[in-house]
């Protein structure tokens, strides 16, 4: 059997039930909110230490300290939901992959709740005892270590998923089966440290200048809000080289093994070279910050490309291809999901924007506009069950 | 089809419903409360109460902390649990519904952010605003449930599904109404406990104190009632006759039943305490009623689990994750037919042909350098890894006591199956047990596996190989 004949095999028969170069589409957008939020998560985390220890919590380092404790739990509460969505469509397309690397590596893919759920719970600790003056800062610093722990892991369980032509071999050392699913099969650190670190810093960077932009609006005090825009930016532009020489990095490491080099090298190297350029001239970080971040997500967008031209480069050496993935339409739930996506982005929205207003200023108001569209969505996701209902009718009496 | 994970220390089974007992716990508490706190917020709103928002305002943060995040991460988990230790099931569910999972995901996000908009907005937005934002969690967290239920009960009843291959027969499937109104009732009776808990927190002058207890006992209350009238009535007949076999058996361990059934009465009682004593409510005694139903759910989730045996998609995929039926409307033909034709090793993909197989004296095989052997434990763990210990990987030792939840040496010596050749004949006739399908491959690959077992028992048990030994002299 050869390696795409296995690949094809493990196929799941039913098929998707979508066309699936689109559920790819899905995967590769949803995982940029999943990885903004989790490197935004794990920048706070490593701000609000940094302040408490190197700056011993004084000043402005406190205040930064504070609001970055503050922002970890929350950021990575959001990680974690938009890291389910590429979950749902990465063993929808990739189910071969993403199986093996899951069973080969058994003991951490199960684990890795645990670790989440331990850095979670921490970062909650540290923001509601400890934020304050900087105590229990050990809760904070095991934190951090657990989430790099966590992404870790999803790190490996990816490195192991595109290099299938190891899979038997990792499964069966010297032809003895090992169910254990302990040892760390595969990873690259040069991807690892583009990945995380660095982005952690850039997230961190970019949400720092938005906090500026944001809070100032409410008329929080302006000497922290601009120093902490100011130094969001020169983070950012120290670390945007390293990160397109970290892209460098990963290019020539990573890519030979799938002929991807230049496919790496090119967009990566290109990216880190703008974002310096971008950061080099930003003269006003604060207002200029919803901008900065919209740079930063299309960035984003751009790696996570790249990412998925890896997996495709890696899969075409066996000549298999996304494009023969089976599919039929299926026609009921794509209805259902349509139905609840128009649902849902209306509530969502609705609610971000209640979230937004009420804390722009500092006494709280919601717009009338605002409480209009609450009106209509909550009556939606009223109606929403009258559909589901419907469906269900139809499908249990009509549908045979 | 996929490599096998057996699980480290325990059965990768026993992981999976440690985390999903939790998940139920807390899932089913979050959504109740939500509609318990919508209500006593639309009285704080209609009879201008200042004094609920104390309540509310406790409730939101714990759930926003506890619920949210251990909830929501736990359901995480059973998917990272299930994934590895039966990815096939999952993919199964996977490839039917991911777009109703896609649809689950919206009503997750409004949950989540729901909370955190609540929270953060008690004291900044006017009253009908954040009434709004407390029918959106109620909304939200139900909507969650359906759609999960949906997928959940149609492991067991898939249908019309079986003849139409359409997912929304799969999913209005014949257990999903019941099971929808079961969760309904029953997580009423969580919350009660959970409400209580709060509120006997609150200090103690705090004038409403009492009568929120008494709203949620009497809430639990009703709900444990109808609760148990749904499943007597309209669950438990809609469960096929096959599964209807299974509950009495022993696939479903002892102290199950027990446990159920003292759950739900000691939960009627605490709530009829709480009901008639409001005042003497303590913390302490929630958190004990709230442990005592997580014993409660772990059993009745388990045997929820269990009564499709040996089925991980009754009726279309064994729980060693090959299909055994055709589905003609999706053109799929049955694997294990084939496979009963080929024989099994050098088959699938992490099944390795005999010739791929060291036969080397290591642990693995107990010290035993002989290729049947190896070939046997490869056998096993496809065969029989699903839902038995087939190794020492996954007996935890403590303080010496071995703690083999699932071995199955144990069971072969209680059965007193001591050499191969009356494994060999036992395997024979497996599939006469209504939990466990007939064994899959040649008459040399059953042989091998016969083997593999002897020589696992009589590494776990010492005094079985002096058994065989005295039966063998003996002829
Ligand atoms: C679908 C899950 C499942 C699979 C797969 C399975 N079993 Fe079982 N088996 C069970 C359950 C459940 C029991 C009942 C446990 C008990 O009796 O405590 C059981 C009981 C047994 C018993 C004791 C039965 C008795 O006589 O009391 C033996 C022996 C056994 N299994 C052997 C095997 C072997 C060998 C295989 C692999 C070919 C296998 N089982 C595969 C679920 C399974
Ligand atoms: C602290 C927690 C987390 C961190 C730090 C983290 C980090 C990462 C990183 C670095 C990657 C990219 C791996 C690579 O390309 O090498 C990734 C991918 C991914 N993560 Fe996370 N993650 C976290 C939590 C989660 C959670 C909880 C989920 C699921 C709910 C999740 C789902 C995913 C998915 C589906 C992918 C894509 C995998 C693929 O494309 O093959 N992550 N994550």
């Amino acid at each position: 059997m050869t390696v795409g004949e296995m690949l094809k095999l493990m196929r799941d028969p039913l098929g998707a039930p979508f066309y699936p170069p689109a559920l790819q589409v899905l995967l590769v957008v949803t995982w940029v909110l999943h990885i903004f939020f989790v490197t935004t998560a794990l920048g706070t985390s490593a701000l609000s230490i940094f302040a408490f220890t190197a700056k011993k919590g004084a000043g402005l380092w406190l205040q930064a300290g504070r609001l970055a404790a503050r922002l970890t739990p929350n950021a990575l509460g959001l990680g974690i939901v938009t890291g389910i969505a590429p979950l749902l469509f990465v063993q929808t397309i990739y189910d071969p992959l993403w199986y093996a690397a899951n069973t080969l590596t058994g003991f951490w893919s199960a684990l890795f709740i645990f670790v989440v759920m331990g850095g979670y719970s921490l970062a909650y600790v540290f923001y509601l005892k400890g934020s304050r003056d900087g105590r229990l800062l050990f809760t904070a610093i095991l934190s951090l270590i657990l989430l790099f722990l966590a992404g870790w892991v999803m790190h490996v369980l990816h490195a192991v998923s595109i290099r299938p032509e190891q899979w038997k071999q990792w499964y069966m050392p010297s032809g003895v089966i090992d169910t254990r699913g302990v040892t760390f099969h595969a990873y690259n650190i040069p991807r690892l440290v583009f990945l995380l670190p660095l982005q952690a810093v850039l997230s961190l960077a970019v949400v720092m200048m938005f906090a500026s932009w944001y809070l100032r609006k409410r008329g929080d005090d302006t000497s922290f809000l601009h120093w902490l825009a100011a130094l969001g930016r020169t983070m950012a532009l120290v670390v945007s080289p390293l990160y397109g020489l970290t892209g460098l990095a990963w290019a020539v490491t990573e890519g030979p093994e799938f002929g991807a080099t230049t496919l790496i090298a090119v967009p990566l190297v290109a990216i880190g070279i703008a974002l310096t350029i971008y950061f080099l001239r930003l003269k006003q970080p604060a207002i200029r910050a919803p901008l900065s971040l919209g740079v930063w997500l299309l960035a984003v967008f751009g790696v996570a490309i790249v990412r998925e031209a890896v997996r495709v480069a890696s899969l075409a050496r066996y000549g298999y291809t996304l494009a023969d993935y089976p599919y039929h339409f299926d026609w009921g739930s794509i209805l259902v999901f349509g139905v609840t996506t128009i649902v849902g982005v209306m509530v969502v929205l609705y609610l971000i924007l209640v979230l937004y207003q009420a804390n722009a200023s500092q006494e709280g108001t919601v717009s009338l506009r605002v409480e209009r569209l609450g009106k209509v969505a909550t009556g939606m996701l009223g109606a929403w069950f009258g559909f589901f209902v419907l469906m269900g009718l139809y499908s249990t009496f009509v549908l045979r | 089809m996929y490599p096998f994970w057996e699980g480290l220390g325990i059965h990768s089974t026993l992981y999976l419903a440690v985390v999903s007992a939790f998940h139920v716990l807390v899932s089913h508490l979050t959504v109740a409360a939500a509609w318990f706190n919508l209500y006593l917020e639309r009285r704080a709103v209609k009879e201008r109460r200042e004094e609920l928002y104390a309540y509310l305002k406790r409730s939101a943060l714990g759930l926003l902390v506890f619920a949210y995040v251990f909830g929501a991460l736990a359901g995480v988990g059973i998917w990272q649990t299930t994934t590895s230790a039966n990815p096939r099931g999952i993919s199964t569910l996977i490839h039917n519904f991911v777009l109703f999972w896609g649809s689950e995901w919206y009503m997750f996000l409004i949950d989540v952010i729901g909370i955190i908009a609540y929270y953060y907005t008690f004291d900044r937005v006017s009253r009908q605003t954040h009434l709004r934002l407390a029918w959106i969690l109620a909304l939200g967290g139900t909507g969650t449930l359906s759609i999960i239920v949906g997928i959940l009960s149609f492991k067991l009843t898939p249908g019309l599904w079986l003849e139409t291959g359409n997912s929304l027969n799969g999913f209005f499937n014949p257990t999903f109404w019941p099971q929808v109104f079961l969760r309904f009732a029953f997580m009423f009776a969580i919350t009660a406990a959970w409400s209580v808990f709060v509120a006997a927190g609150l200090p103690k002058g705090y004038f409403d104190r009492e009568r929120i207890i008494r709203k949620a006992s009497a809430f639990g209350l009703v709900g444990l009632i109808v609760g148990v009238l749904v499943w007597l009535v309209w669950y438990e007949p809609a469960l096929p006759l096959r599964a209807k076999a299974i509950l009495p058996s022993p696939a479903i361990p002892q102290p199950t039943f027990p446990m159920i059934y003292f759950g739900l009465l000691a939960t009627f009682i605490g709530l009829l305490f709480a009901l008639i004593a409001p005042g003497r409510q303590r913390q302490f005694m929630a958190l004990g009623a709230l442990a005592i139903m997580f014993l409660a759910i772990f059993g009745a989730e388990r045997t929820r689990e269990v009564l499709r045996k040996p089925d991980i998609i009754f009726g279309y995929m064994s729980s060693n994750q090959l299909l055994f039926n055709d589905l003609p409307a999706r053109g799929i033909v049955s694997e294990e037919r084939a496979l009963a034709q080929t024989g099994m090793l050098g088959h699938l993909p992490f099944v390795p042909a005999p010739d791929a197989i060291a036969s080397t004296s290591g642990d693995m095989t107990f010290g035993i350098g002989d290729p049947e052997v190896s070939m046997g434990r490869a056998l096993a763990i496809q065969q029989c890894g699903s839902c038995h210990s087939v190794s020492d990987q996954t007996a935890l030792t403590i303080a010496g006591v071995r703690l083999d939840l699932r071995s199955q040496a144990f069971l072969l010596k209680r059965r007193n199956l001591v050499t191969a050749d009356q494994i060999d004949t036992y395997l024979k006739a497996i599939g006469g047990f209504p939990y466990m399908h007939p064994f899959v491959g040649s008459d040399a690959e059953r042989r091998a596996l016969a083997r593999y077992l002897e020589a696992f028992l009589h590494h776990t048990y010492p005094e079985t190989a002096e058994l065989a030994k005295m039966q063998s002299q003996a002829r």
